[in-house]
């Protein structure tokens, strides 16, 4: 027995009935109309999507500009092997015949590797005027060279370090304020035990980070002696992201789901796994 | 003659053959002429081959005939005596001591020529000197508007036109077209609204010339129709496409990018965007002020008003916040002389609609202005406060709002006054709307406005790039890890891209990145007793798989695609009819561009041997040279041929398949394809080339990729398209009331890479 019929009976409320009927008739009718609707069931059945995820889905990302992107990144920061295999694999014309892409790649990861001598020697074969022309990269490097040197002499004998501080760093050191200040916080990590203890700017100075930074400074310096942009796009595009988020919700008034989520974390993430040391690079690609 | 190819063809084919092109014969389907109803049979079946491997290479030109012939593009002749004179002799000037102000304007309408005249740099308005001689002058004063719509013309003025001969090959879309009655002011350009609003321009143009030839797209359709009915269209030839030469319609393909947006106004969805301030509003005006020069110059004509009364006059649009600051100059041309204590009482402002007009702009309630006989500004309320300096006659004054800081300031003759309005609620004045508005008072009393089709005195673009870059070092500063806490802005962006290169399916870059990143992070180890966790690519079947189909769509192998996709998804075409149609579709486009690309290299060839015949003269290896070239060509001309031949089989399969499709695009974009078949080389016309380009070929591979990664119940997106479709819609929200999205925009960032090529 409906609702309805209650009602003609005499068993309900005239109102609930009234307002039950009524709801009856629209589910039936928007039924229908999901019935009827287009045959790609996917967003038939769908949960009702916040409005801001809809303008998502409209919104169109056009592959040339993505793989542009790619392409891009891993020219610009260095990746070669990937770079050179993204061409052939997305059919794209290498971005630039720039035999600075290995070079800089090189020197890369011999900072990463805390080879400072070997990079600066590849620096300059790469552009002699780089380091004289460019005081403050110059100077990172040879701190940077100071850090590796007291790093390799701590608990031993600090002598090359010494040496290596007073012959090469500090007659630069004398030049500016704040080569002097960076200079005197270097020196410091010869007189502390390099454990916690360690105040967090001189933890920061023994950090991989600072290895990281200064590499990352070294090649943006080569990419704009050689007219190119600093920076691959891409990083323009995440920070955008971010700003635009954070512009949004301190506006307050924009209709926006409370967690917008890039999607690194769902399927298709990335994983990582455990190496040993012996396995090397081998088993770090399993099928 | 020396043309060796004319004869051989003359021979082949008797002398009619050497002069009609493929153009020609396939208009004559349509056209149903006489003459060339004779040559249906032929056409239809062995023509396309023997006709079209080189007569129009003799042709020098090809396009005159047709041009003159074509009734669809007269409007270039329409058009061209709409343009507002402002040829710089038109312009108002001040410079020039003793000029009589009326002579410049009388002459407004001398120069017939309209904007040819523009790019000349003898008129006596001189160039701001901060812009120097290289400022693109010409591209300002392209920007007329026309109040006219773009519109055909009848049946009889096509004839005119015709035999006037049009521009011959011309191309309003091409040459500057889309902008030659678009106002776009300079300081504008490249941000989202402009581009909406440009977008929004052509799509009404090309709704226009849709109406106007009443069956969208009947042209086309007639052609193609023709192509596979032998004439018999299914579809009413409407009068106008009676007359149609083949090649004309398909013009406005340029505008019809169907495959992909801009990347900037496709976050805008399909919101229509409002216009531009373009000229003063003669129906929102006090009576006694005189429009006149196009909607620019007020004059005021009435008597002296009372001392509380003015004369005001709104602009035809609002200045939409969106544009994040909006900029409009007057000129004073009074020309009565004025002292320091007796100027004019003209003002500068801007007003919502509900602003009294018999009051001067700043006097009234939601109306803000800049008074000229005393140098005081107005908000709201009939106190001014001391502001700037008077001004009068030959004097220009600007009028700038930012809506990001909800403040205005006024310029004069170029300089920048100090802000004159702070916090200017413009969310809450009626409808949210703020007009460009001016008041006079006396009579005599003449101003010309510049609403961005001329050159502004005051370097708004300057002003502009200093707002955006103050947006963009606020955008370097944030900290990435709101997106990913605990990852470096580094380390997001290698995952954003190896993430992305796992979800495509670029498996060998994939492993190739991972390696780096891995020697990358090993290296980075302070100590040898650290381990360095590596990355486990997923090496699946799937991911091979999309990646040869992608493959075989990127060399143009379409077939092998699809078979591809048959053997390993056979689902996945029969459920999405779209990426099944456009494979199909583009089929037939590599088809046409194969058939294109051996006729570039027999027109390369036939050049090349030209050019050694003139230079080394007739000498005894000349007909050596000739027999080989003969055989040469007989080889191209014979796989031309059947390629032609399979590009009209295939093309009629497809019409036949599609035939019962309801959907307007499927007709429209088939419509558009089968144009291409016209043209002796398609890859030479720009109108129509971008049909083929190869982009068309990963937008195919990828909306297919899609479809699969779909069908295994896997996202579409990958986390980096995330990333730039969340930053499309944040901005469009961050630029709406004058937010600060409006400064920036993805297209920005994109623009910086060099173009990359396919290969």
């Amino acid at each position: 027995m409906s609702n309805w019929q209650a009602f003609q009976q005499g068993h309900l409320d005239p109102d609930f009935a009234f307002r039950e009927h009524i709801f009856a008739q629209f589910r039936q009718a928007a039924q229908r109309q999901s019935q009827a609707g287009p045959m790609n069931s996917s967003t038939a059945t769908a949960a009702p999507k916040h409005a801001f995820e809809v303008r998502l889905g409209d919104t169109k990302t056009p592959k040339n500009d993505i793989n542009a992107l790619i392409l891009d990144y891993l020219t610009m920061e260095g990746y070669p092997g990937a770079a050179a295999n993204f061409s052939k694999e997305a059919n794209l014309a290498p971005q630039q015949e720039d035999p600075s892409i290995k070079t800089r790649q090189e020197i890369q990861h011999a900072i990463h590797s805390g080879d400072i001598e070997t990079a600066i020697t590849a620096l300059n074969d790469l552009d002699p005027d780089i380091l004289d022309k460019d005081p403050e990269l110059h100077f990172s490097l040879l701190r940077l060279q100071l850090v590796e040197l007291i790093r390799q002499c701590y608990g031993g004998d600090i002598g090359p370090a010494l040496d290596f501080a007073t012959q090469q760093v500090a007659p630069r050191a004398s030049m500016n304020e704040q080569f002097r200040i960076d200079l005197e916080r270097a020196m410091s990590l010869l007189f502390f035990d390099h454990d916690s203890k360690l105040s967090p700017e001189l933890q920061a100075l023994l950090s991989s980070d600072l290895r990281r930074k200064t590499a990352t400074k070294v090649n943006e310096a080569v990419l704009v002696r050689q007219d190119q942009r600093r920076e691959a796009a891409i990083r323009a595009l995440v920070r955008m992201r971010a700003w635009a988020e954070s512009s949004a919700r301190s506006s307050k008034k924009k209709d926006l789901p409370s967690d917008l989520d890039i999607g690194l974390n769902g399927e298709n993430a990335v994983e990582f796994q455990e190496l040993t040391e012996t396995n090397g690079h081998e088993p770090m690609i399993t099928t | 003659m020396t043309n060796p190819y004319q004869q051989s063809q003359q021979s082949q084919h008797g002398a009619a053959a050497s002069n009609f092109t493929r153009r020609t014969s396939y208009a004559s389907i349509v056209s149903g002429s006489q003459q060339q109803q004779q040559q249906q049979q032929q056409q239809q079946t062995a023509t396309r081959s023997s006709a079209l491997g080189f007569s129009h290479i003799l042709d020098p030109n090809p396009d005159t005939e047709l041009d003159t012939h074509n009734p669809y593009y007269p409007e270039l002749d329409r058009l061209t005596p709409h343009y507002p004179n402002f040829t710089r002799n038109n312009i108002p000037t001040f410079g020039g001591a003793g000029m009589d102000m009326d002579a410049g304007y009388s002459s407004r309408n001398q120069n017939e020529n309209g904007h040819n005249n523009n790019n000349t740099n003898s008129g006596p308005w001189p160039p701001p000197a901060r812009l120097g001689s290289n400022f693109p002058m010409s591209r300002a004063f392209d920007m007329f508007l026309n109040k006219e719509p773009l519109s055909f013309p009848d049946a009889a003025d096509a004839d005119n036109a015709t035999h006037k001969g049009t521009g011959a090959g011309a191309n309003p879309f091409l040459s500057g077209g889309t902008t030659t009655n678009f106002l776009a002011p300079s300081y504008l350009r490249g941000t989202a609204y402009l581009t909406k609003l440009e977008e929004q321009h052509r799509a009404r143009i090309l709704a226009e010339r849709e109406r106007e030839t009443g069956v969208p797209g009947a042209k086309t359709q007639a052609r193609a129709g023709g192509l596979a009915t032998n004439g018999n269209s299914h579809h009413t030839l409407s009068p106008m496409s009676g007359k149609v030469h083949a090649g004309g319609g398909s013009h406005r393909g340029v505008a019809f990018d169907v495959v992909e947006k801009s990347a900037l106004s496709q976050g805008l969805a399909e919101e229509e965007v409002s216009p531009l301030p373009s000229r003063w509003n003669k129906d929102d005006r006090e009576p006694s002020l005189e429009l006149s020069g196009d909607g620019y110059e007020v004059t005021f004509t009435g008597r002296m008003s009372n001392d509380h009364e003015a004369s005001a006059v709104r602009a035809d649009h609002h200045m939409n916040p969106a544009c994040g600051i909006y900029y409009f100059e007057i000129t004073v041309l009074n020309k009565k002389k004025s002292s320091s204590d007796d100027m004019p009482p003209i003002a500068i402002g801007f007003s919502s609609q509900t602003a009294a007009l018999n009051r001067a702009p700043g006097w009234e309630p939601e109306s803000w202005g800049y008074h000229g006989d005393d140098g005081n500004c107005f908000a709201a309320q009939n106190v001014g406060k001391a502001y700037g300096p008077k001004f009068g006659p030959k004097d220009t004054v600007g009028c700038l709002i930012n809506f990001r800081l909800g403040q205005a300031f006024f310029t004069k003759n170029g300089r920048e006054l100090k802000v004159a309005f702070r916090d200017i609620n413009f969310k809450d004045v009626k409808a949210g709307q703020l007009f460009p508005m001016v008041g006079l008072k006396k009579t005599g009393d003449h101003i010309w406005a510049n609403f961005g089709q001329q050159p502004f005195m005051f370097d708004v673009d300057n002003y502009m790039r200093k707002q955006q870059k103050m947006i963009e070092d606020e955008i370097n500063r944030i900290d990435t890890r709101i997106l990913a806490p605990d990852l470096s802005e580094t380390e997001l962006v290698q995952q954003l891209v190896l993430q992305f290169l796992q979800h495509d399916g670029y498996v060998e870059t994939a492993r190739a990145f991972a390696e780096e990143i891995h020697a990358e992070k090993s290296a980075l180890r302070l100590s040898s007793k650290e381990q360095v966790k590596g990355i486990n690519i997923k090496d699946d079947e799937d991911a091979h798989n999309r990646q040869k189909i992608r493959r075989a769509i990127l060399e143009g192998a379409i077939d092998l695609a699809m078979r591809y996709t048959e053997e390993c998804y056979p689902n996945v075409l029969k459920e999405n009819e779209q990426v099944y149609f456009r494979l199909r579709c583009r089929k037939f486009i590599e088809m046409i561009r194969k058939e294109a690309e051996i006729n570039i290299k027999l027109e390369g060839r036939n050049r090349q041997l030209e050019e050694q015949r003139r230079k080394q003269g007739f000498g005894d290896n000349d007909e050596e040279m000739q027999d080989e070239w003969d055989d040469e060509r007989e080889f191209y001309l014979e796989q031309l041929g059947k390629l032609s031949e399979e590009a009209l089989v295939y093309g009629q399969e497809l019409r036949a398949e599609f035939k019962n499709d309801p959907r307007k695009e499927t007709a429209k974009y088939l419509d558009e394809i089968f144009s291409l078949i016209a043209y002796p080389n398609p890859l030479q016309v720009p109108e129509v080339s971008h049909l083929m380009d190869a982009k068309g070929r990963v937008a195919v591979a990828e909306e297919l990729n899609s479809a699969i990664l779909t069908s295994l119940g896997k996202s579409s997106r990958a986390a980096l398209e995330n990333v730039y479709a969340q930053t499309s819609v944040l901005l469009e929200d961050l630029a709406k009331d004058g937010g600060p999205g409006a400064f920036v925009t993805l297209e920005g960032i994109f623009k910086q890479i060099p173009p990359s090529q396919l290969l």
